[in-house]
């Protein structure tokens, strides 16, 4: 047993998560990604003297949103505190944030890994405002400061340190992810920087249950910097203990060109950021009629509809799990199930067809060259016998994305793809292929049932795939038999 | 609590500011009558008083999320100390010790 495996990884997560608002948490600044630089500013935003804040009412109901979502406490009474540090990109020298009483208290998120379910407790939910962005290359000696992100509403998701792999942190992350984007909160984008994480690493020996000192990994921005950061942090602090070293409480950065993390500060020099109350910000007082408006306007959830796909619509687990990961997919399979309520199809079809070629061609479902409208009917060309599975979907859907304006129905009739079970039709093909074949003929009536499937494919082909298989199999067996 | 040389240079760091040898002394005789006030009313049982942080009782002022009011670019950089049109500029900082959120 290597020594690594002595050992047990122990991960809380911060997520911050942008919200999807308009405006920013305590001004009318645009809040939306991108924008020319320092185009998204007010005075506010800017910190200048004699200005003050004002709630963005959108925060708080999304933070609630959340909360529900994740079985919080919702507080009642929480109020917002002053961190202060100085850096450039903070233009008041403090960031506004939640310390005494975050909004949202406990609750939990269920993860999947390795097919069992697990729970990771969430320790609470604080709504606070993002920094701006500095850039430090472009110009020596100086700094560049673009403010559009300052005060752009967030939360943060503290959890407890309940995970144990970075495949945890991974499924725990894409869980979020999923959620945020279900409630209509945040667009959970990590390559935008919607959604970034610090992550709060340690070991332990296998069977403890005492916490190792811990180091938290600063601003990791993907899910393969994440993984890659804690199984280098993971094996410095276990050869670290095993060189009879201690592991010290540190902030640590990420460098995904090295695939290193390195010490940005120790707790000697911690920040004392002086926490105190916002005096420019008045408490929020909830009351339960308002938490209940929230409960009852909230959005169907990942694993209620990931249920009602198995359930209502008796898919497969791996059906369930493919349509519900994103909220997106799973509207648009409700979409095209109302217009041809056959569930089972409707997930063939968007899962072995529509999102492999929305993926290459890197468009949205939304967005394939044919509609909701389009594709129903073309499913049920398949349900009623028109068209072959088969010929449908190797001929028939290509030429529709070439044409996609045009009926299936006389797409399929102009293109000869409509199957036949007229008799005489079928009758004339059968026999042709019985006199074609004699010796096989021979064969088959002294006992090889078998051949039926060279019979069927020799019909087929003469049909062009318009013969009906069904029709067509009872005939070939009757006259086979005769 | 004694305000002592220390604690004097540690504020300083934190408020960003470089005192002389005459204004620490001076300051250090401040915060310590600070204190001493403070002091002062620590001796007042408190002890059933929920600490007041409003004085206004009023809670919940919201506004309505839409975009309004934001500067223009030219007006916004106008009192900065440095610029370039486009950005803030500011003295090199490669700190990457500090709270990105």
């Amino acid at each position: 047993m290597s020594v690594y495996d002595q050992y047990e990884t122990v991960i809380g997560l911060e997520i911050h998560v942008q919200l999807a608002t308009q405006s920013k948490a305590f001004c009318g600044d645009d809040a939306s990604f991108g924008g020319e630089p320092n185009t998204h500013i007010s005075t506010i935003s800017l910190g200048h003297p004699g200005t003050l804040p004002r709630l963005n009412k959108k925060q708080v109901a999304y933070a609630v949103r959340l909360g529900l979502a994740l079985e919080s406490e919702i507080n009642l009474h929480s109020a917002f505190d002053r961190k202060n540090y100085f850096y450039a990109d903070l233009p008041k020298g403090y960031q506004i944030t939640q310390d005494r009483s975050p909004i949202c208290i406990g609750g939990q998120l269920k993860i999947m890994v390795d097919d069992r379910e697990k729970a990771v407790r969430i320790h609470h939910v604080h709504m606070e405002e993002d920094a701006g962005k500095s850039m430090h290359d472009s110009d020596d000696p100086y700094s560049y400061i673009d403010l559009n992100r300052a005060g752009v509403p967030l939360l943060e998701i503290v959890s407890e340190p309940d995970l144990r792999s970075a495949e945890e942190v991974d499924a725990y992350m894409s869980a979020m992810r999923q959620l945020v984007q279900y409630l209509g909160i945040s667009d959970g984008n990590m390559q935008e920087g919607s959604m970034r994480c610090d992550c709060n690493v340690s070991v332990r020996p296998k069977g403890s249950d005492q916490l190792g000192e811990r180091c938290e990994i600063k601003n990791l921005n993907s899910m393969r910097y994440a993984r890659r950061a804690i199984a280098f942090e993971v094996k410095r602090q276990i050869d670290l203990i095993e060189s009879g070293g201690r592991v010290s409480q540190q902030t640590l950065n990420f460098d995904p060109v090295t695939g290193e993390t390195s010490p940005l500060r120790d707790k000697e020099d911690a920040h004392d950021y002086r926490y105190f109350p916002e005096p420019d910000l008045p408490p929020i007082i909830l009351d339960e009629s308002y938490v209940q408006k929230i409960r009852e306007d909230q959005p169907a959830l990942p694993w209620e509809l990931y249920a009602r796909l198995q359930e209502e619509f008796d898919l497969s687990d791996y059906d369930a799990t493919l349509l519900t990961a994103e909220l997106s997919t799973a509207q648009y399979f409700l979409q095209l199930n109302a217009a041809s309520p056959h569930p089972k199809a409707a997930a063939n079809l968007i899962i072995n067809k529509l999102l492999p070629y929305c993926q290459e061609e890197n468009i949205e479902l939304t967005e394939f060259p044919v509609g909701i409208a389009g594709l129903g009917k073309f499913i049920q060309l398949i349900e009623d016998g028109q068209v072959s599975n088969t010929i449908a979907y190797q001929t028939l859907l290509p030429e529709l994305i070439e044409q996609p304006g045009t009926e299936p129905l006389e797409l399929a009739k102009k293109m000869q793809l409509i199957q036949n079970k007229d008799e005489d039709f079928l009758t004339q093909l059968v026999e042709e292929v019985i006199a074609a074949n004699p010796e096989k003929v021979k064969i088959y009536r002294g006992g090889k049932k078998g051949l039926l499937g060279f019979f069927m494919g020799e019909v087929m082909k003469r049909s062009k795939g318009q013969a009906e298989p069904k029709a067509t199999n009872a005939l070939l067996r009757e006259k086979l038999e005769a | 609590m004694q305000i002592d040389e220390k604690l004097i240079s540690r504020l300083e760091h934190l408020a960003r500011l470089e005192l002389s040898g005459e204004e620490r002394a001076h300051i250090q005789g401040d915060l310590n009558k600070i204190l001493d006030m403070v002091e002062k009313l620590n001796e007042l049982d408190t002890t059933n008083v929920q600490p007041l942080v409003y004085i206004n009782e009023e809670g919940n002022v919201w506004r309505e999320d839409e975009v309004r009011n934001q500067l223009p670019r030219e007006k916004a950089l106008k009192n900065a100390p440095d610029e370039d049109g486009t950005f803030f500029k500011v003295p090199k900082v490669i700190d990457l010790d500090r709270n990105d959120a």
